[in-house]
């Protein structure tokens, strides 16, 4: 298992996060995972999105349980994440259509709640800083992603999807495509960036984009017809 | 299908297995054989359809039109004989045309309107011309007659064709052709021109059912050979699944029952656990299931739990159908593998419609000794690779932290 050096997020402010769960029992473990992180500070929980956003309006990064009082809160999804919150979604649901609809939602990462406290936590950093983190599950339902109009991929990119998701250790994945550790995370992370196409557009995409392309992790025509609603604008070729 | 042939089989050492398999064989293979028996009698017919068409046209057209035109002048009503020439022709494409397509014909009033147009001809051919081919009644009807009734019983032929004898015996008469010599001419007539359409009626049936009853027989006799097959190969198969099995079960259960093999042994319990997996895995192979693949896949995490090992087991996508063989080259290595596992397990299946990737991590208690560079070794299967449903490929290592066995199959 790796917990990926996630690079500081701007400034010394500690990222505020938002935990929102109808499971008291999840919240206060979430909350101890996230406490043995300094960079993370904890601003509000609660079972209902708008009370705790309320509560804590400067958020940095929401975890939002996909399930909330039994019903599938993937429009509250769509809506924080058009408003431009980044929104971790953490859930037990981790059937690959779930976790791509989450992704075309708009959210910034998913989150099965058996990855666990690394996961977790390097998630919610590169969240904040809108960059993409892609947990082992989330990789799996990529790789796995048969829709007629899903992103196209590299063979590079599938590969170290498909060896992240079997073997959860990067440099595992690393030994086996014989490259470095962080050209397995930059192949994995590329394919992340290109969902950020998929689905209808939504502010948090629009940012992730932006900061990879800023990254270098892509170039706009690599991922096609792209029309910023970000700041970079430039005709495709 | 392959149930029915297994019971057939099973019954087969008690002495019963023939009825038991001519039995469960009656229905499919009786219906199968005739319907290859009506296909072969209706191509025998069909040729025998064509020939009486042609014979009949050809003797009207090249026999019988230039005998009246010839004759024209000297028969008692010309007119009578061209008319009744036109309607038997048009008669005869009618039922030529419906005969070769198969459609049915209003077989008696098409029969009656011959026999009014015979009785016209021989009394419009008169005293003189009675007995020359002018008089087209003699030689052409019989055909039309025919080609009327083809594919029907010959009693309807042959009452048909007395009629005619009649009509011809009455115009005879009538005309006053009463000598011995005229009636003699009028009997070898009758026989001459009457006698070739009724052997072409009845040889013409005859070979059409001969065929068809040879068809058929050709056919049960194909269809219980491959029954036969069937049941043979079904056999086969569970032989050699059996012989897998004693190939491991077997060894171990024998070294235990005589002491040879110490229970504590580690190395004795891995072979159980592998004679186990490998046991569960071929009983989940016969299962009837939708998805035969996870299905095995599932029966060996299942006994890993059972024997305490925390194990994973994630799919995504859903495999194609896959061949035992191929299915036995994916699953085999991981289950493996899975035997040796401590600690924890992770097995995962990413499926597609061209490629299926199974893949088996558990930690690697061995240390870093395999730390170098990953061990590949490219299909280690024990058979060709010929076979025509794509490769399995085998990958397996261990690099300190983790040992990684992956199958993959690609279309």
């Amino acid at each position: 298992m790796d917990a990926d050096p996630v690079a500081p997020v701007t400034g010394e402010r500690p990222v505020g996060v938002a935990i929102v769960d109808d499971h008291p029992v999840v919240v206060e473990g979430v909350r101890a995972w996230l406490a043995t992180e300094p960079r993370l500070t904890v601003l509000a929980t609660g079972d209902d999105p708008d009370e705790v956003l309320r509560a804590a309006p400067a958020a940095d990064v929401v975890l939002l349980d996909l399930r909330l009082h039994g019903r599938m809160a993937l429009d509250k999804l769509a809506e924080l994440s058009a408003a431009g919150r980044r929104v971790v979604v953490y859930s037990e649901h981790t059937d690959p259509q779930t976790m791509l609809a989450a992704l075309d939602a708009g959210a910034v990462a998913f989150l099965a709640k058996h990855e666990g406290r690394e996961h977790c936590v390097a998630t919610v950093l590169a969240a904040a800083s809108d960059r993409p983190y892609v947990p082992p599950a989330l990789a799996g339902a990529i790789v796995g992603d048969a829709r007629p109009d899903r992103p196209v991929l590299s063979d590079k990119e599938r590969e170290a999807l498909l060896l992240w998701f079997q073997s959860m250790s990067k440099a595992s994945v690393a030994r086996r495509m014989r490259i470095s550790e962080h050209t397995v995370k930059q192949y994995v992370d590329r394919a992340r960036i290109k969902y950020t196409r998929a689905g209808r557009p939504a502010a948090t995409k629009a940012a992730l984009l932006a900061r990879a392309i800023e990254d270098g992790l892509i170039r706009p025509e690599e991922i096609g017809i792209y029309r910023s609603q970000a700041s970079y604008d430039r005709p495709t070729p | 299908m392959s149930t029915e042939t297994a019971r057939a089989t099973t019954a087969g050492p008690t002495g019963t297995g023939s009825t038991v398999a001519g039995s469960t064989a009656a229905g499919p293979v009786a219906v199968e054989a005739r319907q290859a028996a009506a296909a072969v009698a209706s191509v025998s017919d069909r040729g025998a359809r064509i020939v009486v068409v042609a014979i009949a046209l050809a003797w009207h057209t090249a026999i019988a039109l230039p005998a009246v035109l010839a004759a024209r002048a000297d028969l008692a009503a010309p007119a009578v004989a061209a008319a009744g020439w036109l309607v038997v022709a048009a008669t005869g494409v009618l039922a030529g045309v419906r005969l070769l397509r198969g459609v049915p014909l209003p077989a008696w009033p098409l029969a009656m309107l011959l026999l009014v147009v015979d009785a016209a001809v021989f009394a419009a051919a008169g005293e003189g011309q009675l007995f020359t081919a002018a008089n087209w009644g003699w030689g052409t009807l019989g055909w039309f007659f025919v080609l009327v009734l083809w594919g029907r019983r010959v009693i309807g032929l042959l009452a048909l064709l007395a009629a005619h004898s009649l009509i011809a015996l009455v115009a005879v008469l009538g005309h006053g052709a009463t000598a011995p010599a005229d009636l003699a001419r009028y009997a070898m007539y009758v026989y001459g021109t009457l006698s070739l359409p009724v052997a072409v009626f009845v040889g013409g049936a005859v070979i059409a059912t001969l065929a068809r009853q040879r068809a058929a027989a050709a056919a049960t006799a194909h269809a219980m050979a491959a029954e036969r097959e069937a049941a043979e190969r079904a056999r086969r198969d569970r032989r050699e699944r059996l012989a897998l099995v004693s190939g491991t079960a077997e060894k171990v259960l024998a070294e235990l029952a005589d002491g040879r093999a110490d229970p504590a042994d580690p190395d004795v319990q891995r072979r159980c656990v592998l004679a186990a997996a490998r046991l569960r895995r071929l009983i989940a192979e016969s299962d009837d299931v939708p998805d035969p693949l996870l299905h095995e896949l599932r029966a060996a995490a299942d006994l890993a739990e059972r024997s305490g090992l925390p194990i994973d087991l994630v799919t995504i996508g859903t495999p194609p159908p896959l061949p035992v063989e191929v299915r036995r080259r994916l699953v085999d290595p991981p289950t493996a593998a899975l035997a040796g596992a401590r600690d924890w397990a992770r097995l995962t299946v990413v499926a597609g419609p061209d490629e299926v990737v199974v893949s088996l991590v558990a930690p690697d208690r061995d240390g870093p000794a395999g730390s170098g560079p990953p061990t590949a070794c490219d299909d280690g299967g024990d058979d060709g690779d010929g076979d025509g449903d794509g490769r399995v490929e085998l990958l397996h290592e261990h690099d300190g932290e983790i040992r990684w066995t992956q199958t993959r199959w690609r279309r």
